[in-house]
């Protein structure tokens, strides 16, 4: 809490040497740049694994030591396994669950963080931490009971359960969001708020006009976890959904494998395909990584 | 205390209300008028594409009865526990191992046992095939037949000039033949031998045998041949402390550690049985003879291997394990328990399932394997060769004992807790199989309860 | 606390406490009230009080399984927050192709878990595996990894370590919020990068590091997939993680009894560490508002 200060203290020293930093900023650069590379070897690996598996016959993908060049390459492992199923629909489906998921978890989840964050009412931290022993708990218990609720609400084999708790702060595992966006509230200055309370402004104003503009690279995350959650999720769909024209993607991979079999190529083809929307969104997004100017124009 | 209310109190307390208004489960519903039946079940797309040309030519040869699949491509077992609790089973699947008996003794399955005399396809079944959990109580059959056997890579073989392993089982090798013979097909980097100087034991090109230890259905064909067996008549006491059975389990170490003719852990970069799979290491060479089931024959058919398959070695009499298969059941509740078992008898019936002649599944019916006719209704295809009558039809038909996870009571908890950690610590070679065994015994004779009831049909 | 405050306070909590109440509480009693039954999916329960509890006592397994997950949790947290953490600064600079370098950074975070293992079944190979490959040619000496009993659980720490990106997205997006006047003030008075680093990065950066480090310990004790997928529990019961066993005891013998106490004594356990973790955090957690409420 008061590591703030510390800034201060240092402020006796004076000088300021920015005239000598040119030459370490050069090493410097040039370090960043092979700390990048080297970062990026192991962490690009994964990938490229995946892609030349999904290129590769069977036979040559398990070949010891490994190879890396396909031989021949198997386009036709791609054309085959996005036709073994119909992934068209599967596809459709999964987007559709994924993109209400995200709506409905970034809005609840976002004005529930801001009541914990910045409004101050009885009883407020006990109800959070009750919210955050919704995740505690192991979930392997509580799938039956969980089931049979949905059952008696006579929404099995509808997208029910897999959307409508998200409207409800993502319920259970949705926690952590409302957890993490509270943080980053939390490191917005307050003066902010009271200023608009002033002009008379509602919380909701404030939340919608001072907090949420500021939040941005949290809101990003919250956005991108949970489509990556929802695109992936696997026991969700497999438990509740029947018609396998509801099925979703992670469904369709799963039969790729099998008790006896598993057509290697096709799977590694396939989970290839069904990343790549993933990775294209987490490119785009990203860019909302940058500093807030505007955090930095207020506080001056 | 009634399942139902416990249910009741978490209901309550997550619905109010709602819960008081209880639907209740049971069968694969079905709207008035036409029958409606749901057949739940896994595998791979290529299973898939099977089972749903079955199910069509059901509902055309049945009609009026309509089959909803339940396709569940893994985790099977968490979704079949869920169903059952909440009372939402189908009415005809697939059932695993670990499950099936708890289910029939629970009420869940149906007795099949005075349906079958209708249907000549289930009572003409090989004995090991029903899954009996009392007298005159028949909760299912094994879905397929399944078998484990000698596959080797013919060319491995020829290179090193090893005779073909024998393809029926009066003349199959002796456990010393085929130590003998893994020492001429393995090879290190430097084509040098297990048994010549200079051999690199950390660089081996070419393992001459792979045999799982871990896995049950692997050695207990063995274990039988040696005369052991996992448990006593009763099925109440362990005996993999018995000399014989010992033996067995050290014989499989010493081809790791002492041959140096078997991988060991992680050697082929493999967990579990299928990563890669027997087609790709006998492709590759890797390994020259692989210990596996019968429904390796799809893959080494697909990926063209130059394999051949041989029974396995023996200690005394030649033995196999068999009826390596979870169960297919009808389910308790069905509301067309008729039709479920209609649909029951033709699930697994090769006439209309096309797995039998693409070799991944054996048929259950014993006239595949014993009237010519119809043995080459399923074995006479491209997808089986030659040898395949001695070294799979009629050995399994005269050789084969049961897999003991359909046998033996309470198996999957004795395999998880205790057995499956001794086996991998004997895998490990850190200790003498014996040391291992001797420890692990009394603790899984502490945890059996019998063996499952059999019976004449 | 002001009136308006209150109201508006509890309405906009409203969804988060009613999904609570209804999808999360319920199933979590009736789950308590198994764990004081003998019920196996399928049958009948009766009530046998706290014999599951007491049983537990007496299982090696329980225990065994505690301790892997105990040391797998202090293993892959600490070194999780660190490796994103750097990462994370790394990828807060100006650099070209910024947009790649993250993606690719994040990338191990998206294969899924099945071409995953594979990859990592060549990478501990002992033969030919990546790891000891490069061991063999440093000179030193090599590992069984996952094979043997002692190297499994680190290595699959290691293995996680790989999947950072989540960690990472989350510190990079708390980077962006440290305001830059800070730095400038710093920059003032003399202080080079690493006077930055201690005295404005990582203070301001307290929020996030609690937040990722509660989400990492109560994530990793409930860690499942890699045991399922890659190691199935062994060798020799080394990587029995405990929620694998729940899973183990639920469904593949149906005693939803049983596991569900083992469930609730490991809810005890996170809500316990948790709740230490919080007290603890008034020590060394900076918010803007601290002082205010």
């Amino acid at each position: 809490m008061t590591a703030l200060a510390t800034p201060e203290k240092t402020r006796a020293r004076g000088v300021a040497p920015t005239a000598g930093l040119r030459r370490p900023r050069r090493y410097g650069r040039a370090l960043l740049y092979v700390a990048l590379l080297l970062g990026a070897i192991p962490t690009i690996l994964p990938f490229v694994w995946l892609v030349r598996s999904a290129l590769m016959t069977d036979t040559q993908m398990f070949v010891a030591p490994p190879e890396w060049i396909p031989d021949p390459f198997q386009w036709s492992n791609f054309g085959e396994a996005l036709t073994a199923q119909p992934f068209g629909l599967y596809l459709l489906n999964t987007v559709i669950i994924a993109v209400v998921c995200v709506i409905g978890t970034v809005f609840t989840c976002s004005v529930a963080a801001f009541s914990f964050a910045r409004l101050r009412w009885k009883g407020r931290n006990v109800v959070f931490a009750l919210l955050l022993t919704g995740v505690m708990l192991p979930y392997a218990v509580t799938i039956i009971p969980t089931f049979v609720m949905w059952q008696e609400l006579g929404a099995i084999d509808t997208f029910v359960p897999l959307t409508v708790p998200a409207w409800f702060a993502g319920a259970g595992g949705g926690v952590f969001n409302v957890f993490l966006l509270r943080q980053f509230f939390l490191t917005i200055p307050f003066e902010l708020d009271e200023a608009a309370y002033i002009d008379g402004a509602s919380p909701w104003r404030v939340y919608w006009t001072v907090v949420m503009p500021l939040s941005r690279p949290a809101i990003v995350v919250v956005t991108i976890f949970t489509f990556i959650g929802t695109w992936n999720d696997f026991l969700g769909p497999l438990l509740y959904l029947q018609d396998e024209s509801k099925y979703t993607l992670s469904l369709g991979l799963a039969s790729f494998q099998s008790v006896f079999i598993t057509q290697w190529g096709y799977l590694m083809a396939a989970s290839a395909a069904v990343i790549a929307p993933i990775v294209a969104l987490f490119f785009f997004l990203q860019r909302y990584f940058i500093e807030g100017v505007t955090l930095t124009g207020i506080k001056n | 205390m009634k399942r139902r209310d416990l249910f009741r109190i978490g209901g309550l307390a997550a619905l109010g209300a709602a819960a008081a208004a209880c639907g209740g489960g049971g069968g694969g519903g079905g709207s008035k008028g036409s029958t409606q039946l749901q057949f739940m079940y896994w595998g791979s797309t290529f299973e898939k594409a099977a089972v749903e040309k079955m199910l069509r030519q059901y509902e055309q040869k049945n009609a009026g009865v309509d089959v909803k699949p339940l396709f569940t491509p893994d985790e099977y077992d968490v979704k079949l526990n869920t169903l059952v609790a909440s009372g939402r089973v189908p009415d005809v699947g697939y059932v695993p191992m670990s499950m099936s008996y708890r289910l029939a003794e629970q009420g869940t399955l149906v007795n099949l046992f005075p349906y079958v005399k209708k249907y000549p396809q289930l009572a003409g079944c090989l004995p090991d095939a029903y899954l009996w959990y009392g007298q005159d109580k028949l909760h299912g059959l094994a879905t397929a037949n399944e078998v484990m056997l000698l596959w080797y890579a013919k060319d491995a073989l020829a290179e090193a000039g090893v005779a073909a392993p024998p393809a029926d089982a009066a003349s199959a090798w002796t456990w010393d033949q085929l130590v003998e013979n893994a020492y001429k097909l393995t090879v290190d980097q430097n084509g040098k031998h297990p048994d010549e100087s200079g051999f690199d034991p950390k660089q081996i090109r070419q393992f001459g045998i792979s045999s799982s230890i871990t896995y049950g259905a692997a050695w207990y064909g063995f274990l039988r041949s040696n005369g052991a067996d996992f448990a006593d008549e009763a099925g109440k006491r362990c005996l993999l402390d018995t000399p014989e059975a010992i033996k067995v389990f050290q014989n499989l170490q010493d081809l790791i550690y002492k041959h140096r003719v078997m991988p060991g852990p992680g050697q082929l970069a493999a967990t579990g049985d299928d990563v890669p799979g027997t087609n790709v290491l006998l492709k590759t060479k890797r390994v020259a003879m692989v210990v596996d089931g019968h429904w390796s024959l799809l893959d080494m058919n697909q990926s063209k291997v130059n394999y051949g398959i041989g029974v396995l070695p023996k200690y005394g009499e030649p033995f196999t394990t068999t009826q390596v298969a979870g169960a297919s059941a009808v389910f308790a509740g069905s509301k067309h328990v008729e039709e479920a078992v209609e649909l029951f008898a033709f699930h697994n019936d090769p006439r209309y399932v096309d797995l039998f002649q693409q070799g991944l599944w054996m048929p259950q019916e014993k006239r595949y394997y014993e009237d010519q006719a119809s043995v080459d209704a399923w074995t006479r295809n491209a997808a089986h060769p030659p040898e395949f009558r001695t070294a799979v039809v009629d050995y399994t038909r005269g050789h084969g004992v049961p897999d003991l996870r359909n046998r033996l009571k309470n198996m999957s908890a004795v395999s998880s807790d205790v057995l499956t950690p001794a086996l991998q610590e004997i895998e490990s070679g850190k200790r003498p199989a014996a040391d291992v065994l001797k420890e692990a015994t009394p603790k899984i004779t502490a945890m059996l309860q019998g063996w499952h009831h059999t019976q004449e049909i | 606390m002001r009136r308006f405050e209150a109201r508006w306070g509890v309405l906009m909590a409203l969804p988060a406490i009613l999904g609570f109440v209804i999808f999360t509480v319920g199933p979590m009693i009736a789950s308590f009230f198994f764990s004081l039954t003998d019920w196996q999916v399928g049958g009948q329960p009766s009530f046998v009080g706290l014999d599951n509890y007491t049983a537990l006592a007496d299982d090696a397994l329980f225990w065994k399984s505690l301790s892997a997950t105990t040391y797998y949790t202090l293993g892959a947290v600490p070194l999780t927050l660190l490796v994103s953490f750097a990462v994370a600064m790394l990828l807060n600079q100006k650099v070209r192709g910024l947009a790649l370098w993250r993606t690719i950074f994040y990338l191990p975070t998206l294969v899924p878990a099945i071409a995953n293992v594979v990859l990592w079944i060549w990478i501990f190979n002992p033969d030919f595996g990546l790891l000891n490959s490069l061991l063999r040619q440093a000179g030193l000496p090599t590992s069984q990894w996952v094979y043997s009993e002692e190297m499994a659980v680190p290595s699959l720490i290691i293995m996680s370590t790989w999947g950072f990106g989540n960690t990472m997205v989350i510190f990079l997006a708390g980077l962006q919020g440290v305001p830059r006047h800070l730095y400038e003030a710093v920059s003032i008075d003399g202080g080079g990068p690493w006077r930055r680093f201690w005295h404005v990065t990582l203070p301001m950066m307290t929020p996030t590091i609690f937040y990722n480090l509660v989400v990492g310990v109560v994530g990793t004790f409930q860690v499942f997939t890699q045991a399922y997928v890659m190691t199935e529990g062994g060798p020799n019961q080394a990587t029995l993680f405990y929620v694998y066993y729940i899973f183990r005891k639920a469904f593949t013998e149906s005693e939803m009894g049983y596991a569900s106490a083992l469930a609730w004594v490991l809810f005890m356990i996170i809500m316990v560490v948790t709740f230490l973790m919080f007290r603890n955090a008034r020590r060394w957690v900076y918010y803007e508002m601290a002082g205010a409420r």
